[in-house]
Formats: structure tokens, sequence, C-alpha cells
């Protein structure tokens, strides 16, 4: 049973990094529109022209 | 390509290597209307619509009318983000917001506008006030706490499983001291950080001298965790931390989901804003024109408003006559007729013009600021069901607090010791994990189960409502009826053959785009090969052309047949005339919807009053009504007469439900116990429905209200399990029968049958069900007399 005594803290440290992870993605906009930001890889980005006056 | 207009747009999608829009795009796009973007050059008005974010930078937020399908969003992120200027772009589709950052020195607000206009979409700035972050960092925290409740919740259960299996096989006491160290740990920031809500509120509620929803709630995470803590202090007896996050999580999720709905809601009752125009030409007394912000406007003014134009506020004609789309108010797309010192609606589309209009009412005292009040009486007044199940889920806490004190009292007499261990089994064991699960779970089910047939539940509490209605109260014009108009009735004159007639007339009617020229020209192609010149659109009367040498007129009767005296019986009807006199005469009505039908007949069958309240003429409304075998109707009614009888129709013990598809139906819609609306009706009226039928098929409500049916017998079900589960587990738990691992298993199996239970929802043996009795009736239903 001693292993518990390594992977419990591992397991705890996975935790911690990933409610820290999720507190980044809220606090950067990531939930904000769940819907729209899909559709943005499907055009080619790198072909932005500037407009025509 | 349909016009001059799509091509140049399409040409300039192209030129800014836009072109992907027409891949992705599932939906057409509308015509752009007209807009006067200059007018916001005027400082005044801007001020109310744009933030300063210092250095030169400003913020807005436009709402954009035309967002159909997702392919929009891009378009406009790419359009607007390829100007010089514009700092960033996000737009949200299902709010159908933009929320714009740009450099003032290098672009203007006018600009931003002109650049959305050209790619189809009209752009309304909205108050600057809506920019605020609150609604923003409500939604942030709400997530956060949902997911330390979550993560918490997984974490304690893991650390729970491994005491109640070490009850099985042996297990030192050194782990399990340790284990529940760890459940502590991980139920902490549950306790303290994601439920603060439930603390809050409680605190709240006990201030102002209630109990609210909240008390129960905070008492007894507060309880568990308080008695979890002490027995992991001590070392003995049993530690629930593993039910106190998981019942935090579930609360917290429920709280989630009601947040999501009332935001998207909110986002959709704005829509009243985009029906006025934001400007309105004054008249001053020199008799020049003043533009002026809509709220500038003041009672006396003179406004003068132009063809096509939308009338900003309430007021008298001053000029002869002019006709206007009142659709907003009665929901006829039939335009009305208005006289010298009649009244003008705000928000009703003028037909021609332009005409001259005194101010009567403005702002909040307009006919249309009623309506936006009426929806929101509306719903304020709605949520009984959520109150109800509030109300429940008080009392079932309160009663497992009452069992729970009873038992510490009746221990303490008996074995003091062992007091404090059985009262926090009973608050644990009872802590409604079956009863949490068996409404969800099944809710949860029908609305997959209802999306698959494109009926898409906006509001959850729908599904009850839906199964429970005696009666359903149906708008007439685009919900029973097509929206387009399509030719009833031709008679012709002096021996003039009808098909000669119709073809003559298509080919006049194919240059106009009035909704009568559209139902002639869709009912013949016109005649192809004839010499058509001089042709002339008369804004408000008909179409004239030279067909062949022959001077033809479609329109008005005295339009057509200039001067020459009509019978009164043709005033309704269109005319096609040459210069000798009357050709034909058309009349256009209304077409039922293929599906109408089947769908009140299946209604019908299933035991529901059919009702139908019309804004029409009591002719045209009785016709349908004798088709449709409806059980009672009523014309001429206003949104505020539909709403009375729907009131009175609820005092008497009924249950409604409401479908409609126009704007004078929202507040017919939100008064109702259940209300659907077709997805191609007005946007707004989604937003004061329960149901939307995205398909706008009629025939899928019956199946619909059959699921739901199914839906609630299976929740209650559910219920009577987790009752009887309930009720047979905590007494033996507080008697000290039951092992902690027997405990466990108990209750994930009965979780378990409640989510089988419930997968068996919209199983294809209820639609078959729902089907067979839908078809015979729709046999028997008699076809149109026409």
């Amino acid at each position: 049973m001693n292993i518990l005594l390594l992977l419990i803290p591992i397991s705890l440290l996975f935790l911690a990094g990933a409610v820290w992870a999720f507190f980044w993605a809220v606090n950067h906009d990531q939930f904000d529109d769940l819907d729209t930001p899909g559709l943005l890889p499907l055009g080619d980005s790198d072909k932005r022209e500037e407009p025509r006056p | 390509m349909c016009c001059q207009g799509c091509r140049a747009a399409a040409e300039w999608i192209e030129q800014l290597g836009l072109a992907g829009y027409y891949d992705l795009r599932t939906a057409p796009a509308p015509k752009p209307t007209d807009q006067d973007h200059d007018s916001w050059r005027n400082a005044d008005s801007a001020r109310h619509v744009i933030r300063d974010l210092g250095a030169g930078r400003r913020e807005t937020l436009l709402l954009i009318d035309g967002v159909r399908c997702t392919a929009c969003v891009w378009l406009i992120e790419r359009a607007l983000g390829a100007m010089p200027g514009v700092v960033s772009v996000q737009v949200n589709a299902v709010a159908r917001r933009a929320r714009v950052i740009w450099q003032e020195s290098k672009v203007t607000l006018p600009q931003l506008l002109q650049t959305l206009s050209r790619a189809g979409y009209g752009a309304l700035p909205l108050d600057a006030r809506g920019l605020d972050d609150l609604r923003r960092n409500e939604s942030r925290d709400a997530l956060k706490r949902l997911l330390v409740a979550g993560f918490g919740a997984m974490q304690a259960m893991m650390y729970a499983t491994a005491i109640y299996l070490g009850a099985v096989e042996t297990l030192d006491a050194t782990t399990l001291e340790l284990l529940r160290w760890l459940g502590l740990l991980v139920a902490t920031p549950v306790v303290l950080y994601s439920a603060r809500p439930f603390f809050a509120g409680a605190l709240r509620s006990l201030k102002a001298g209630r109990v609210g929803m909240d008390v129960p709630v905070a008492l007894a995470i507060f309880a568990v965790y308080a008695a979890s803590l002490l027995e992991a202090v001590r070392g003995t007896g049993e530690v629930y931390f593993d039910s106190v996050s998981m019942f935090v999580f579930f609360l917290l999720a429920g709280r989630f989901l009601e947040m999501r709905a009332r935001h998207h809601a909110r986002d959709l009752t704005d829509a009243f804003a985009s029906l006025t125009p934001p400007f309105a030409d004054r008249e001053l007394d020199d008799g020049t024109l003043q533009r002026v912000g809509i709220h500038e406007l003041r009672v006396g003014d003179r406004v003068r408003v132009a063809e096509g134009g939308i009338v900003p506020a309430d007021g008298v004609l001053l000029t002869e006559r002019c006709r206007v789309d009142e659709a907003l108010l009665s929901g006829e797309s039939a335009p009305v007729t208005k006289r010298r010192a009649e009244l003008l609606i705000a928000g009703s589309v003028l037909e021609d013009g332009p005409v001259l209009i005194r101010i009567e009412r403005v702002g909040a005292d307009t006919a249309l600021a009623g309506i936006a009040a009426l929806v929101g009486r509306a719903h304020a007044e709605r949520p009984r069901l959520q109150v109800a199940g509030e109300l429940a889920a008080a009392r079932f806490v309160a009663r497992v607090l009452t069992l729970t004190a009873l038992t510490a009292a009746v221990w303490t007499v008996i074995d003091p010791s062992r007091a404090f261990a059985a009262a926090v089994a009973v608050l644990v064991i009872s802590c409604p994990c079956a009863f949490a699960l068996a409404v969800p779970a099944a809710l949860t089910r029908a609305l997959g189960a209802l999306a698959r047939r494109r009926v898409l539940v906006v509001k959850p509490d729908a599904i009850q409502a839906l199964a429970e209605c005696t009666h359903a109260l149906f708008d007439k014009t685009g919900t029973l009826t097509e929206t387009s108009l399509s030719l009833a009735d031709i008679q012709t004159f002096n021996g003039v053959g009808r098909e000669e007639a119709l073809g003559l007339a298509a080919t006049l009617a194919r240059e106009s785009r009035h909704p009568v020229a559209r139902a002639i020209s869709t009912a013949h192609p016109g005649m192809s090969g004839v010499a058509v010149s001089e042709v002339a659109t008369h804004a408000g009367l008909g179409v004239s052309a030279r067909v062949e040498g022959r001077a033809l007129r479609l329109g008005r009767g005295d339009f057509a047949i200039h001067g020459a005296t009509l019978a009164v019986e043709y005033d309704d009807a269109v005319l096609l005339a040459d210069d000798k006199g009357p050709i034909a005469a058309f009349r256009v009505g209304e077409r039922l919807r293929a599906d109408a039908c089947a769908a009140i007949a299946a209604l019908q069958a299933q035991g529901v009053t059919v009702l139908i309240a019309s804004g029409d003429a009591e002719s045209r409304v009785s016709s349908v009504a004798a088709r449709l075998n409806v059980d009672a109707w009523r014309a001429r009614a206003l949104p505020a007469d539909k709403l009375a009888w729907l009131t009175e129709l609820r005092a008497g013990g009924a249950r409604v439900l409401a479908v409609g598809d126009g704007v004078n139906d929202a507040p017919v819609l939100a008064g109702a116990d259940v209300a659907i609306a077709l997805a191609e009706g007005a946007e707004l009226t989604q937003a004061s429905s329960d149901i939307v039928l995205a398909g706008g098929r009629l025939d899928v409500i019956a199946p619909a209200r059959a699921i739901a049916q199914r839906t609630l017998a299976i929740v209650r079900q559910n219920q009577r399990w987790a009752l009887f589960y309930n009720l047979s587990a905590v007494p033996l738990a507080a008697l000290g029968f039951i092992p902690p691992w027997l405990a466990a298993l108990g209750m994930s199996l009965s979780s378990l049958g409640v989510i089988l239970n419930a997968l068996r929802i919209g199983r294809d043996d209820t639609v078959q069900r729902a089907t067979q009795s839908r078809s015979s009736p729709a046999a028997a239903c008699p076809r149109p007399a026409s």
C-alpha cells in the first residue's frame, strides 16, 4: 500500500494542474462563445488581402 | 444572381478573397435594407453607443440582422477584420452580436456599418451600457464553480470507493485515516468555493426574513461537511465528503443550465430594439428636414416617413392617405389603408409614401413598447413550474432535516454515542441521488428524441406542460396557412380565355416584387416570345407595360381602368385592363399548409381541443376553421383579445398550448402554458416560445406530445422508484443495519435503473403509435373548396 503515498500526491498534482488549466481557459475567453470558433479553421486564413479602397 | 445588388456583393466578396462564404453557407441571406449610416456621424447620437477605450480606441456592440447560419459569422469577421484600423471583431452567432474595437483615426462607425451593409447585413449599434461585463463575469464564475465541484466530486468519490471496498477486504487503520483526510482535502474547495452561492443566497433570504430554497440546501451542505470533518478529526465513524461534493455538483449543474437559458432568452428579446429605426426626419417650421435620433422626438413633432420606411413613433397621419403594413400589431400580411387623422403605430412599414405624421406617443408609451411590456410581463409570470419544483425540493430537504433531527433525538435517548453517526447516515443516504437523476435523465433523453424530429425544446419545463395540455390555440396566418399568398380565383370579362388572361397578367406581374404580383407570377410562367416594352411599376398601385403593342395595366381597380367606375365587389381584387376596359379580375388567398389538416386531426385524436384565434377578417377565419374542423375560433382578435381568451380558458382549468409565428403572437405565446413557434416565423416569437419547430412542419406536434407524455410517465416511474428506494433504505440506515458498501451498491444500482428506464423514451414504438393515430383521420379531412 506504500505505493499510494506516491500515486495519490501525483493524482493531486494532476488535479491541481487541470483546475489551473481550466481557470486559465475560462479567463482567456475560451468558453464565452462555443458556437462561432468551430468555423474559423474552415477558411484559409493566410490569404487575407487588403480591401480595395 | 437575383439582382444587380447580389452580383455586386458577390463580386466584392470575391475581390476580398472571401469566396469561401459560398462554400460555407447553408442558407441564402436576405437582401439588406438601405440604412442611413451617415447619421451616426452626429456626435450626440453616437455618444450613446460608443465606448471610449482611451488611446483613440473605440468599442461598440452591434446587433446584426440577418445572421442566418454560422457562415455569416465568418463573413462578418473577415469583412470587418480586413478594414484598416479595426483592432478586433468578435461575433457571437447565437446572440447575433458583434463586439468591435477600432482606431478612431483610421475608420469611423458609419464606415463599419457601410461595410456590413455591403456584405448584406443590417447592423444596429446597441446602447453602450450593453458592453458591461456583468453577464460575462456571471457565466465565467458559474463555469469555474461547476468545474471545481465536478473535479472535487470525482476525487472524493474515488477515495470513498476505496473506503467502501476497505470495508469488504481489510484496510489498515492508517490508510483509512489517510483516505479520510484526502476526502477532506478535495471536498473543502467544493464547499468553501463552489457552494458559496448557496450560502450567500441562504444568508440573503434569512436577512429578508423568509426561508428560501437555499436555506435547507446550505444547511444540508454545512451539516454533512461539518459532521464529516468532525469524524475525520476524531478518526471514527463514516465520512461523507463524496456525498456533499456530488450534492453541490448536481445543484450547480442545474443552476448553470438555467442561467444559460436565461441569458439566451434576454439576447433574443433585444430584437425589439431593431423594430424601430434609430433616426427620424423631423420637419421644422420652415419646411426643411432635420435628422434626429429617435430618443429626441417629442409629442407634437412633425415627422416625414419615406416609402418603405418604418414609422418611428405612434402618430396621426397628416397627409391624405397611405397604406401601411401593420404585421407587427395584427400579424396579418395584407397592408392596411390609413386616411388623414388616423393613427399610425411605431414599427409598421409604409407601403407607399412619403407621408407626414404628427407624433402622439413616444418611447415607452407606443403600442410597440406595449407589446414588449406584455411579453416581459408574461415572462415574469411564467416560472410556475420552476417555483413548484423548487418548493418540492425544499420540502423534500426540509423533511429530511426533520427526519435527521428526529433520528438524532431518538438515538440520544437510546445510545448517545451512535446518535450523530445515525443522523448523518440519514442525511446522506437520503441525499437524492436517484431523485436528482430521475428528472434530468428522462428530460435529457426526451430533448434528444425531440430534437431528432426537429422539435427544439427551449425550456425543459415545456415537456411537462406539453404532455398535460388540454387545448391547442393556433394562430391562423403563417401558422395554419402559408406566409406567401396564392392565386385563388380568376374572373374574366368579355369572353377572354382564362389562360390568356393569366398569361398576360403573369407577364406584367413578373416585373413587380409585390406579394400579390408574386402570387400571380407563381401561378403562370408568363408569355414567352412576346415584345414587352415601357414597363413601369407604380408603387402601391400596380404595373403597367406594353405587350405586343397593347397598353396593359395590372393592379388596383382604380389604377387599372383609369377613372372608370367599377362595381364595389372588385374592391379587393387585382384587375388586368387595357385601354378598352377590364380583361380579368384576380383574387389571391391564403393556402393552407399541407400538413395543417393532419396535424389538427392528430391532436384531436389525442383528445386535445383545437382552437383558432386570428386577427384576420371573420369570413377568412371561418372558412379555414370549417376546413380544418376545429372546435372553436375567434376572428379580428388583437393580441390583447387573444391573451384575454387564453386567460379565460386557463381560468376554466384548461392547460393551453399556443402555436404561432408572428410578432403579434409574442404576448399570447408567452402567456400560454406551453408555446410552440415555427422557426421560419419572426425570431422574436421564438424568444417567448418554449418549443421551436425547426422543420416548419405542424404534423410533428402530436408525436412530440406523445413523447412528452411518455417522458412524464417515465419521470413518475423514476420518482416512485427513488421514493421506494429512499423509503426502504433510510429507515434501515437510520437503524444502522446497512453497511456503507451495501448502501453504495444500492445507490449505484438504483441510479442505473433510473437511467436505463429513461433510455426507453423516444424509441420507435412510441412514435409509430402517434403516426398511426395521425394517418387515419387525416384521410377524412375535406379537400379545400376552391
